[in-house]
């Protein structure tokens, strides 16, 4: 298997998931951010129903013109984002497979059908991932107009079943253009040279649970994972002697003037804390390599707020070092 | 606001996002409760098999599991108390549901063996938060438990659970389902009736682009939804009464990130909106500083300061290690945790003052660096909720 940026840069699609909380969104964008800077046209894309990228890759965001969902905006060089809204892209959908909008325009005002939509459950999911299918099946010159398309997925619980909706209609319709199709979703999603899944995690207890089980259901479904992303890492400080300086503050005279509050008291707490956090976490990740299966990718605790380019770029370095960090890894 | 107590109530919802520790939250007040002599009943919605461990319940399933009287003893806690906990299976309760409310055998039978309902009971609208709300009520009109704690599903929107009730039954009490279906199944046909519809060419379209079966399979499980609307509607009644009930108190619970805050703001006023009793915030994982000073505002030139002072001492000291790095090390942490400190200090105050709630009834808890899992850590933080006396 390859292995650094190139492994997930070579791929047409990437979905990342993850608990709520473990700041899915941003790494989804600064995994973006970074494809973009290799010159590769990158789409990262939101399903929910909040709108959170246009802002964090856009410096400008405020006057992108949008057409309603239905084709990936420019918001910097080679950096696209999309919204995927399961209406639009029903709408979009009918219009390729019936050719005639009147028609469209029948079905979609239909009373019966809008109730049914309504009530339906996993017809989002699927319409959303056909979507997905479609971007990356669209052609330019020759070759795929969206090389590569980053999924900002939903929290675990229902990314699961975000992802199985294709199984159960497999299951249930045995013939028709509707299987078809779906088979050709579960292909791309099934195929490992395209597709990975990309869990994040927080170094805690119950991130970290959660995501194992994530793991396992990803490879049922027939899915490939790729590393898995532990965010926020807190910084071991790094003291080879770290007891004999301990001491030695203990032992050293008052802070100079202006820095009352430094006592050596202080000092002593705050690197021990910082010691012992950072142990709890490292005892975490540990069970996360031992029983995850692939990579796991440490992104460093970041104090400020990600609310925009300029933000966020400090994230997408510290992906790049640990993409680079497993590229030599052994 | 209500002013009752916490552990007056009968019911305890803790709410709030994602990642925020929720469902350590729940744990700790279950766990105080108990201490008290309460026997309490904690309904979680997280795989939290180490928080099962802590407890000494083995694997914590769809069946309440006693927390052993010898693990209680060992943290501590005497008398009669008893805690019980609990994980809650969206799919279980709902066979549960389905099981109850189906008018006859055949139809639980159809039901039970629908593709769809197999596999997406979770997508189904609000069904997880539903099942929550179903379980509590289920629980609670038992009266086993002096108090339940429940540990909602994490929502990033406001509260999808007080939705839920409403939303599902929202769509299974259109009649639309009845006119639909119902009589082309009656009729022994597969498939339904065109004229339904309202257009011959709208379900011609639908049955092209997806075929009978997929059509067939939703028509099924919406049919079977629908013969069991009736008890549904009336457990869904219920459940908002017994929500919005002087017994039911809701704590929020969020984590000191900027973000996080602004979304408890909304979660705030909706809880407000919705006429439900609020008792108090908690904000989870808060940075402090050591020492009895709020955290100093350490500026670049002060960092500098502190280094070359720190690197003189370790100097004179005669070290082994080089004294010039070491005092980088040190400082940058130091700094770091000053700015963390005073970035989490300054969400919760602006917290108070968005919300205009009284100081008090912000709850912080601190980040802890040890693992809060093993029951003296759910002790240690019920100690920062119900430190003066019971009126967290």
């Amino acid at each position: 298997m390859r292995k650094g940026l190139e492994a997930l840069t070579q791929q047409r699609l990437l979905i990342v998931t993850g608990k709520g909380g473990t700041g899915k969104t941003t790494v989804a964008a600064a995994l973006g951010m970074l494809a973009a800077r290799q010159g590769l046209d990158t789409v990262v894309i939101e399903v929910g129903d909040t709108s959170l990228l246009p802002r964090l890759l856009c410096k400008d965001h405020e006057s992108l013109e949008e057409d309603g969902g239905r084709s990936p905006v420019q918001v910097a060089p080679h950096l696209f984002t999309l919204r995927i809204v399961p209406e639009v892209a029903l709408t979009e959908y009918l219009e390729l497979q019936l050719k005639v909008r009147r028609i469209v325009r029948l079905v979609i005002r239909n009373q019966g059908f809008r109730r049914l939509l309504d009530a339906a459950p996993g017809w989002r999911a699927l319409i959303t991932l056909g979507k997905l299918w479609y971007l990356q099946s669209q052609m330019d010159s020759g070759r795929p107009r969206w090389p590569l398309l980053i999924v900002d997925g939903p929290a675990t619980g229902h990314g699961l079943s975000f992802l199985s909706v294709p199984n159960v209609v497999l299951d249930t319709v045995r013939i028709g253009p509707l299987r078809r199709q779906t088979n050709r979703v579960q292909e791309l999603l099934n195929d490992a040279s395209r597709t990975l899944v990309l869990p994040v995690t927080l170094p805690e207890e119950l991130p970290v649970s959660e995501t194992l089980e994530l793991c396992e259901r990803v490879r049922e479904l027939g899915m490939t994972l790729g590393p898995v992303i532990a965010n926020a890492v807190e910084p071991a400080p790094d003291l080879a002697n770290l007891e004999p300086i301990l001491a030695h503050i203990a032992r050293l005279s008052a802070p100079p003037a202006d820095s009352a509050l430094l006592t050596p008291e202080v000092l002593r707490k705050c690197l021990d804390y910082q010691r012992r956090r950072s142990e709890l976490q490292r005892g975490f990740l540990e069970t996360l390599e031992q029983e995850a299966g692939p990579a796991i990718l440490p992104l460093p605790y970041l104090a400020r707020a990600i609310d925009s380019p300029e933000t966020l770029s400090p994230l997408a370095d510290a992906l790049a070092t640990a993409l680079a960090d497993w590229g030599e890894s052994s | 606001m209500s002013t009752r107590p916490w552990l007056e109530h009968e019911i305890l919802v803790t709410v709030g996002t994602g990642g925020v520790g929720k469902t350590t939250v729940a744990a700790a007040i279950g766990l105080e409760a108990a201490r008290r002599g309460k026997r309490v009943l904690v309904l979680t919605i997280d795989p939290a098999r180490r928080l099962a461990d802590a407890l000494g319940v083995g694997e914590l399933g769809h069946e309440p599991r006693t927390v052993p009287r010898k693990v209680l003893r060992a943290a501590g806690i005497k008398g009669d108390g008893e805690l019980v906990a609990m994980m809650l299976d969206t799919k279980r309760t709902f066979d549960e549901l389905v099981s109850r409310y189906s008018p006859d055998q055949e139809s639980l039978e159809r039901i039970l063996a629908n593709p769809i309902y197999q596999n997406l009971t979770d997508a189904l609208a609000g069904s997880r938060e539903y099942s929550a709300m179903e379980k509590l009520h289920q629980l609670h009109s038992t009266g086993e438990y002096d108090l339940i704690v429940l540990d909602t599903p994490p929502s990033t929107h406001a509260l999808d659970f007080l939705d839920a009730p409403r939303r599902l039954t929202g769509f299974l009490e259109s009649d639309f389902l009845k006119l639909m279906f119902a009589p082309a199944i009656a009729m022994g046909r597969t498939g339904f009736r065109i004229f339904r519809f309202g257009s011959a060419t709208v379900l011609r379209v639908m049955e092209t682009l997806t075929g009978l079966g997929f059509l067939r399979a939703i028509s099924d499980f919406l049919l079977a939804f629908e013969s069991m609307l009736e008890g549904f509607t009336t457990r869904a009644r219920e459940v908002e009464a017994l929500l919005r009930d002087p017994i039911c108190g809701f704590v929020l619970v969020v984590g000191p990130d900027p973000g996080q805050a602004r979304r408890a703001e909304d979660f705030w006023a909706r809880l407000q909106q919705e006429r439900t009793h609020l008792l108090g915030l908690v904000v989870n994982r808060v940075r402090s500083w050591p020492g009895d000073e709020d955290a100093p505002e350490l500026g670049e030139a002060d960092a500098e300061h502190v280094t070359r002072w720190l690197a003189k001492g370790l100097a004179e000291q005669g070290s082994v290690f080089d004294p010039e790095r070491a005092a980088r090390e040190v400082v940058e942490t130091l700094v770091r945790q000053a700015s963390l400190a005073r970035r989490d200090a300054e969400v919760c105050a602006r917290l108070i003052k968005a919300l205009g709630v009284p100081p008090e009834t912000l709850h912080q808890i601190p980040l802890f660096s040890e693992d809060v899992h093993a029951l003296d850590g759910l002790r240690c933080m019920g100690a920062y909720l119900f430190e003066d006396g019971g009126h967290a």
